[in-house]
């Protein structure tokens, strides 16, 4: 019963999170892990037995990838259609790729490829958060991102968040991808970029260095001077404020997770051959994170909104693509990560089939190309076709909600599961969709 | 007694007077029978004086008349202690003729055209036994009547959900199937479903092989699932209805009035149960029962739910909800009240004094609801809370000593007037009014850069300086015009008209309603709102005002952006003033909200006669919008919730004190200082966060105060004045504090991660008071805490200097905190470290430990 509505007002029935979480004051310095995990334990009991996937990482391509120039070329079509690449052989006999991605060309043999991706809205903020909740609703996002949606029934385990995104959540001019209702609690944690000089995340190395007894006498004088809670009855938000205090001295403490993020330990040839960019050292803290036990990892790579000189924006795209997902998924594989984790990869929409005046492609709905590798996912697959401009698909059509519905259902998760709204609305995690079923069998 | 018809409802001035002269009949008459009442030997307690118990039948009688008619009726028992219960479904119902029709639990079945009783009786062993009659003719049972399409079959398409949002309702429909929004557009409707999918989807040939009823009932399989039996009323009437050629059918929906629900206001205990009953009212005085076939949704669903039977189940939990009630379009709520006690006596509610009007309501309905509120919070409590609340800053350790030490039986209020005449008042209520007015940068191709932010920032707290009532504010705003230079309130329409051609395709509609008005116009751009009667033809009318707004957008380098009222020019161009509707291709006049038409010269501005309906003192949701606000700000929770979403169907959990305080608001010409006044002073707000035994179950009554994390602004300025360490905003000089900021874009990780309003939309949700990880990181490890307080030029260093004792050092920095002195053991607590401790350190975690505690970064 608890772990199932965890609201923003618990009400007379239901235990507070505080009643779970009666942790003591010292041993929440990450001291006794255990007695945490333990505390967490029940939160796992959301999940079904039969759940292909521990975790998931999303490659998200804001803007819309164009699959006329990816992974779904019409070499046959007038040349204001087909553009300016040439199809590459792949791994997979009869299948072509875009000539700009060799390196997932030699690797199409490990991942399945959706070219019939379809939906008929092109207005990047709502096909976003439509693509990334699985339930369409308005600009601003009405639906939990699903990687907010695992975050709230997985919950925390272990030291480090459940949910991240890298560097950011997605966005336009406002942030997309949100955890909508579900409320801050369940919001991705914000890695940063992982490119950058002496990265860091954000508040978690501890800024000074203090000894265990003063880290102990800080928690000691906080429990002595903070009785506000002991006052106040069935307050969601102190009751929040207390299980985060403990997660963030966790996190601050525990030289798991300080070491987590800690990408200079990757080797550099490793990290060279990810691409020496921030999508690509994304990835790789994908994976490491991935490793270390986060359960639903964002990796958010912007850009691909290609209205003009599309030519240019591909030539720096595709190649940073190219090397990032495939090193992804080889060094997955060879770590025997795979086995256990979906990769997905894909974007809002796919793009217009005739380039544009400004030899560009603008926003198209109605068909998008996307990859999906791990858990499960039949190798060196390719589900569904588009007609013979790029234009419409003609067989087997992927809608948001069936990817949804399939990423969710990986995880154990009961898309169709009843969540409630902070003023006690109960709205389905997704109202429709199907498990792709094509990918796993 | 009818419910005070609402604001918006359409009716003409003679029905108004009639409707006047009614009710003032009618409390005339009540007032007698009261007295009369209270004259003779009656028990008089809370509700109606009666003498015994009493079984009711409602309706007493009824005609249903037609092959298709049935009826709900409800029976209640009324018990001398003034409470009414529904026992429609333990009282035993008994027809006087099997063959004119029958009766279970109250719902009427007709059989066959005649006159008979139904007896409807009760036995309690207090009350002993209990009877009613209800008097039933039924007419032309079997009477050939056609189904018609609107009456019959679209009723059907909205209750079983086909035509919902997420169905086929939605602009794309589903899997080639598209109907309008719960049926907003019959015609279309009726195209789709006689004149497309090829003919499959009615066959009146085989109407059982129509794919509209193969669907519906799973014969063939169905994405949304199986929603009708096959034996059920609706399968029975879209059968009838598809065998008789699938007609159009009487046009005869134009004049539905209204629906009555009954009971629409009840008191139920915790896991009890109600029966309703709705009726349709025509414009022609006839009625017909609608019981089974209007839609139902609780707007409350954790306290009740409701069947599609217009049965209500409570459940385990106390509080208010309501019931909406819909059907074609038309909608009304039932409202449903679950005490939290019903063992309270007088003495409970002995330690709450009312101060004020405010004070007098809250106890009404903490009584009615058995509700008792929390003690009064302490001097120190209600000093930091209050300056948090009016103006964004903590009092000085000084001011709180010298605030506890005033011995005057009336320093709050004085406390009140204090706060509400300080400069930082300006400060805090430019920010929020910033919010609610977007002042930002625009999203796309911004023209006026942050220089006219800070100059639109900079308008607001003269208004508030001068203290300018509401309404003058708002009608300066709704009519600004001329260049973002001279008149920097432009920046209202720059930011929500933007680049948008025509302004009614721009969110300028959108925002002047959530703003102004409090109500989320949104829905009704593309489609009837699903949840109160704006149409979209409404939208367009209400966007016709806005229609002349023009904006001649430049670039900063080119020129200053202007905004100009179009075709100004009568003698040029005679053009009408007005919008196209997109869906219809009509051209919409302007009209208000209330379907008022406004004849507006197309030589004038529109937005005059905008601002004046707006801001008109007659205007409930003008007024209601901003008490809400206020409301919601200061005891944590509006009247109505969503603060922004108000509408006839989700009305205030306090209907009176709502009254009472937009009369305070409108008899006192809108002036912000005072309403906010009323709302300070009274006991209410005065109420401590420590929640007494049954009340923290309490979100909506005020019964104790709410303890809230402190907005975004806020909390970086207690954190830097508590250090006494300030930030530096890049931009801004040296000593402005966070709630001075005029502009939401500017780069700032705390204010970012502590959820301050990005003002994309005029929705308040956009402000988040969340708690979250990030921030829990940033407050024990990130900079704004761990720096600031062993800098150098800081108040622990400060202290130090001044070799100030243990005892002062602590009393300064809870002071400086936590605005109160510590207690004893708190005291000895730090004591017995500090002697231990060589360094000094222990005060740099002492100051930590506060700043980190819930107790500073929340109010309470």
């Amino acid at each position: 019963m608890f772990d199932v509505n965890l609201d923003r007002r618990s009400r007379d029935f239901r235990p507070s999170r505080r009643d779970f979480l009666r942790v003591g004051g010292l041993s929440a310095l990450g001291l006794s892990l255990p007695s945490l995990l333990a505390a967490e334990a029940h939160a796992d009991s959301s999940r079904g037995a039969k759940a292909r996937a521990k975790s998931v990482i999303l490659v998200y391509l804001g803007g819309g990838l164009s699959h006329h120039d990816s992974f779904d070329l019409k070499p046959e079509a007038p040349a204001e259609i087909r553009g300016k690449y040439s199809p590459i052989p792949t791994s997979v006999p009869g299948l072509m790729i875009g000539e700009l991605l060799p390196k997932m060309a030699k690797l199409m043999h490990k991942v399945a490829l959706v070219r019939s991706g379809a939906h008929n809205n092109d207005h990047h903020e709502t096909a976003t958060n439509w693509v990334l909740s699985g339930r369409f609703g308005s600009p601003f996002g009405d639906f939990p991102a699903i990687g907010a949606v695992a975050a709230h029934e997985i919950g925390f385990q272990g030291a480090l968040p459940p949910y991240v995104a890298i560097p950011q959540n997605p966005s336009f001019t406002w942030e997309l991808g949100r955890s909508a209702f579900l409320g801050g609690r369940y919001e991705s944690f914000k890695v940063g970029d992982p490119n950058s000089n002496e990265f860091k995340v954000r508040d978690v190395a501890p800024l000074e260095q203090l000894e265990v007894s003063r880290v102990e006498r800080r928690q000691n004088l906080l429990s002595v001077v903070d009785s506000l809670a002991r006052r106040v009855e069935s307050n969601d938000q102190l009751d929040t404020y207390d299980e985060f205090h403990k997660r963030a001295t966790t996190m601050i403490l525990s030289p798991e997770s300080r070491s987590a993020f800690n990408i200079g330990e990757e080797k550099d040839d490793l990290r060279d051959r990810y691409g020496r960019n921030t999508f690509g050292q994304s990835c790789l803290m994908a994976r490491r994170l991935i490793e270390r036990g986060v359960r639903f990892a964002t990796v958010n790579y912007a850009g691909w909104d290609h209205h003009a000189k599309i030519w240019d924006g591909l030539g720096r795209n595709l190649p940073v693509l190219d090397a990032g997902v495939s090193s992804l998924i080889d060094d997955m594989d060879s770590r025997g990560l795979l086995n256990d984790t979906l990769v997905a990869v894909f974007g809002e929409f796919g793009r217009t089939p005739k380039i544009n005046k400004d030899t560009g492609r603008d926003h198209w709905g109605p068909a998008a190309s996307l990859l999906f590798a791990g858990a499960g996912v039949q190798r060196g697959r390719v589900i569904g076709s588009t007609d013979k401009e790029g234009a419409h698909v003609t067989a087997d059509p992927v809608s948001p909600a069936d990817v949804a519905y399939t990423i969710l259902e990986s995880l154990g998760i009961n898309p169709r599961k009843t969540l409630m709204t902070a003023d006690g609305r109960p709205v389905e995690i997704l109202d429709q969709g199907r498990t792709i079923t094509q990918l796993f069998s | 007694m009818p419910p005070p018809a609402h604001l918006f409802a359409a009716e003409t001035s003679r029905r108004r007077r009639e409707r006047h002269a009614l009710m003032k009949f009618l409390r005339i008459f009540v007032q007698a029978v009261a007295w009369l009442f209270a004259v003779g030997h009656c028990l008089l307690q809370d509700g109606v004086a009666i003498e015994q118990a009493r079984l009711e039948v409602q309706p007493p009688s009824i005609v249903l008349k037609g092959p298709r008619a049935a009826g709900q009726a409800v029976a209640t028992l009324h018990l001398p202690n003034g409470r009414s219960v529904d026992v429609t479904r333990r009282a035993a119902w008994e027809s006087s003729d099997s063959q004119i029709a029958s009766v279970t639990a109250g719902r009427l079945q007709p059989l066959a055209d005649g006159n008979c009783q139904i007896a409807v009786s009760l036995t309690d062993p207090e009350l002993g036994s209990l009877n009613a009659r209800l008097d039933l003719t039924i007419a032309d049972r079997g009477l050939d009547e056609p189904v018609s399409f609107r009456r019959d079959v679209l009723p059907i398409l909205n209750k079983f959900g086909c035509n919902g949002g997420s169905c086929h309702g939605k602009l794309a429909g589903q899997n080639g199937f598209r109907l309008s929004l719960f049926g907003f557009d019959p015609a279309a409707d009726y195209n789709s479903l006689t004149k497309e999918g090829r003919g499959r989807r009615v066959f009146p040939a085989a109407p059982q092989r129509s794919l509209l009823l193969e669907k519906a009932a799973a014969d063939v399989p169905h994405g949304g699932s199986k929603r009708i039996e096959h034996n059920s009323a609706a399968y029975q009437t879209l059968r009838s209805w598809i065998a008789a050629g699938a007609p159009w059918g009487e046009n005869d929906t134009s004049d539905h009035l209204r629906i009555e629900v009954y009971p629409n206001d009840r008191s139920l205990t915790r896991n009890d149960s109600q029966q309703l009953r709705v009726v349709l009212h025509f414009e022609n005085g006839t009625t017909r029962d609608i019981t089974s076939e209007a839609e139902y949704k609780s707007q409350r669903p954790e306290i009740l739910d409701v069947d599609p039977h217009g049965l209500i189940s409570t459940h385990d939990v106390s509080g208010e909800g309501t019931v909406l009630v819909r059907y074609l379009g038309i909608v009304q709520i039932a409202r449903v009240s679950v005490p939290f006690s019903d063992t309270r006596l007088d003495s409970d509610y002995q330690h709450f004094q009312p101060a004020n009007i405010v004070d007098q309501l809250t106890l009404e309905k903490w009584r009615k609801l058995g509700l008792v509120p929390s003690e009064n919070s302490t001097d120190s409590e209600f000093m930091r809370r209050a300056y948090l609340d009016c103006i964004g800053t903590l009092p000085t350790p000084q001011e709180v000593r010298d605030f506890i030490s005033d011995a005057g039986s009336d320093k709050r209020d004085r406390l009140v007037d204090h706060l509400l005449s300080r400069p930082e008042f300006v400060d805090y209520w430019a920010l929020q009014l910033g919010d609610l007015l977007q002042n930002r940068k625009e999203r796309d191709h911004d023209v006026r850069g942050v220089k006219n932010v800070r100059a639109f920032h900079q308008w607001i707290r003269q208004q508030l300086a001068a203290n300018r009532t509401w309404d003058a504010i708002a009608r300066d705003v709704l009519t600004a015009s001329g260049d973002a230079t001279t008149n920097p309130a432009i920046g209202y329409f720059v930011v929500t008209v933007g680049e948008a051609g025509q302004p009614e395709q721009s969110e300028v509609v959108t925002s002047v309603a959530q703003a102004f008005l409090g109500t989320r116009l949104g829905c009704a751009k593309c489609h009837n709102h699903p949840l109160e009667k704006y149409t979209q033809d409404d939208y367009y009318h209400f966007a016709a005002f806005l229609s002349r707004v023009k904006l001649n957008r430049k670039e900063p380098k080119d020129g200053v952006t202007q905004l100009v009222v179009s075709r100004q020019d009568a003698k040029q161009n005679k053009e009408p003033v007005g919008v196209t509707q997109p869906r219809t291709g009509q051209f919409m006049k302007p009209q208000t909200l209330q379907r008022k038409p406004v004849a507006v010269d197309p030589g004038n501005d529109p937005r005059q006669q905008l601002a004046g309906w707006i801001t008109n003192p007659r205007n409930e949701y003008f007024a209601g919008a901003m008490v809400n606000r206020l409301v919601q700000h200061y005891f944590g929770h509006g009247l109505v919730d969503p603060v922004d979403d108000l509408r006839t169907t989700n009305p205030p959990t306090n209907q009176k004190l709502w009254d009472a305080l937009c009369k305070e608001f409108v008899d006192h010409k809108f002036d912000l200082r005072h309403l906010m006044r009323v709302l300070m002073t009274s006991r209410t707000y005065q109420l401590s966060s420590a929640t007494a035994p049954g009340n923290s179950a309490d979100r909506q009554f005020y019964s104790h105060y709410n303890a809230r994390r402190l907005p975004a602004e806020v909390l970086l300025d207690a954190l830097s004045a508590s250090t006494g360490v300030h930030d530096r905003f890049s931009g801004y000089p040296q000593g402005m504090r966070a709630t001075q900021l005029p502009d939401p874009g500017l780069n700032n990780y705390f204010l970012t991660v502590f959820g301050r309003s990005p003002r994309t939309t005029a929705c308040a949700c956009e402000r988040q008071g969340d708690v979250t990880l990030p921030q829990l990181l940033h407050l024990m490890n990130g900079d704004s805490v761990v720096q600031k307080v062993r800098d150098p030029s800081g108040r622990l260093a400060k202290l130090r200097e001044q070799k100030a004792n243990n005892q002062q050092i602590a009393e300064e920095l809870f002071l400086a905190t936590l605005c109160r002195l510590p207690e004893t053991r708190e005291l000895e607590a730090i004591e017995s470290l500090a002697a231990s401790d060589a360094t000094g350190e222990v005060w740099v975690d002492l100051f930590w430990a506060l700043l980190n505690s819930k107790e500073f970064s929340f109010n309470h």
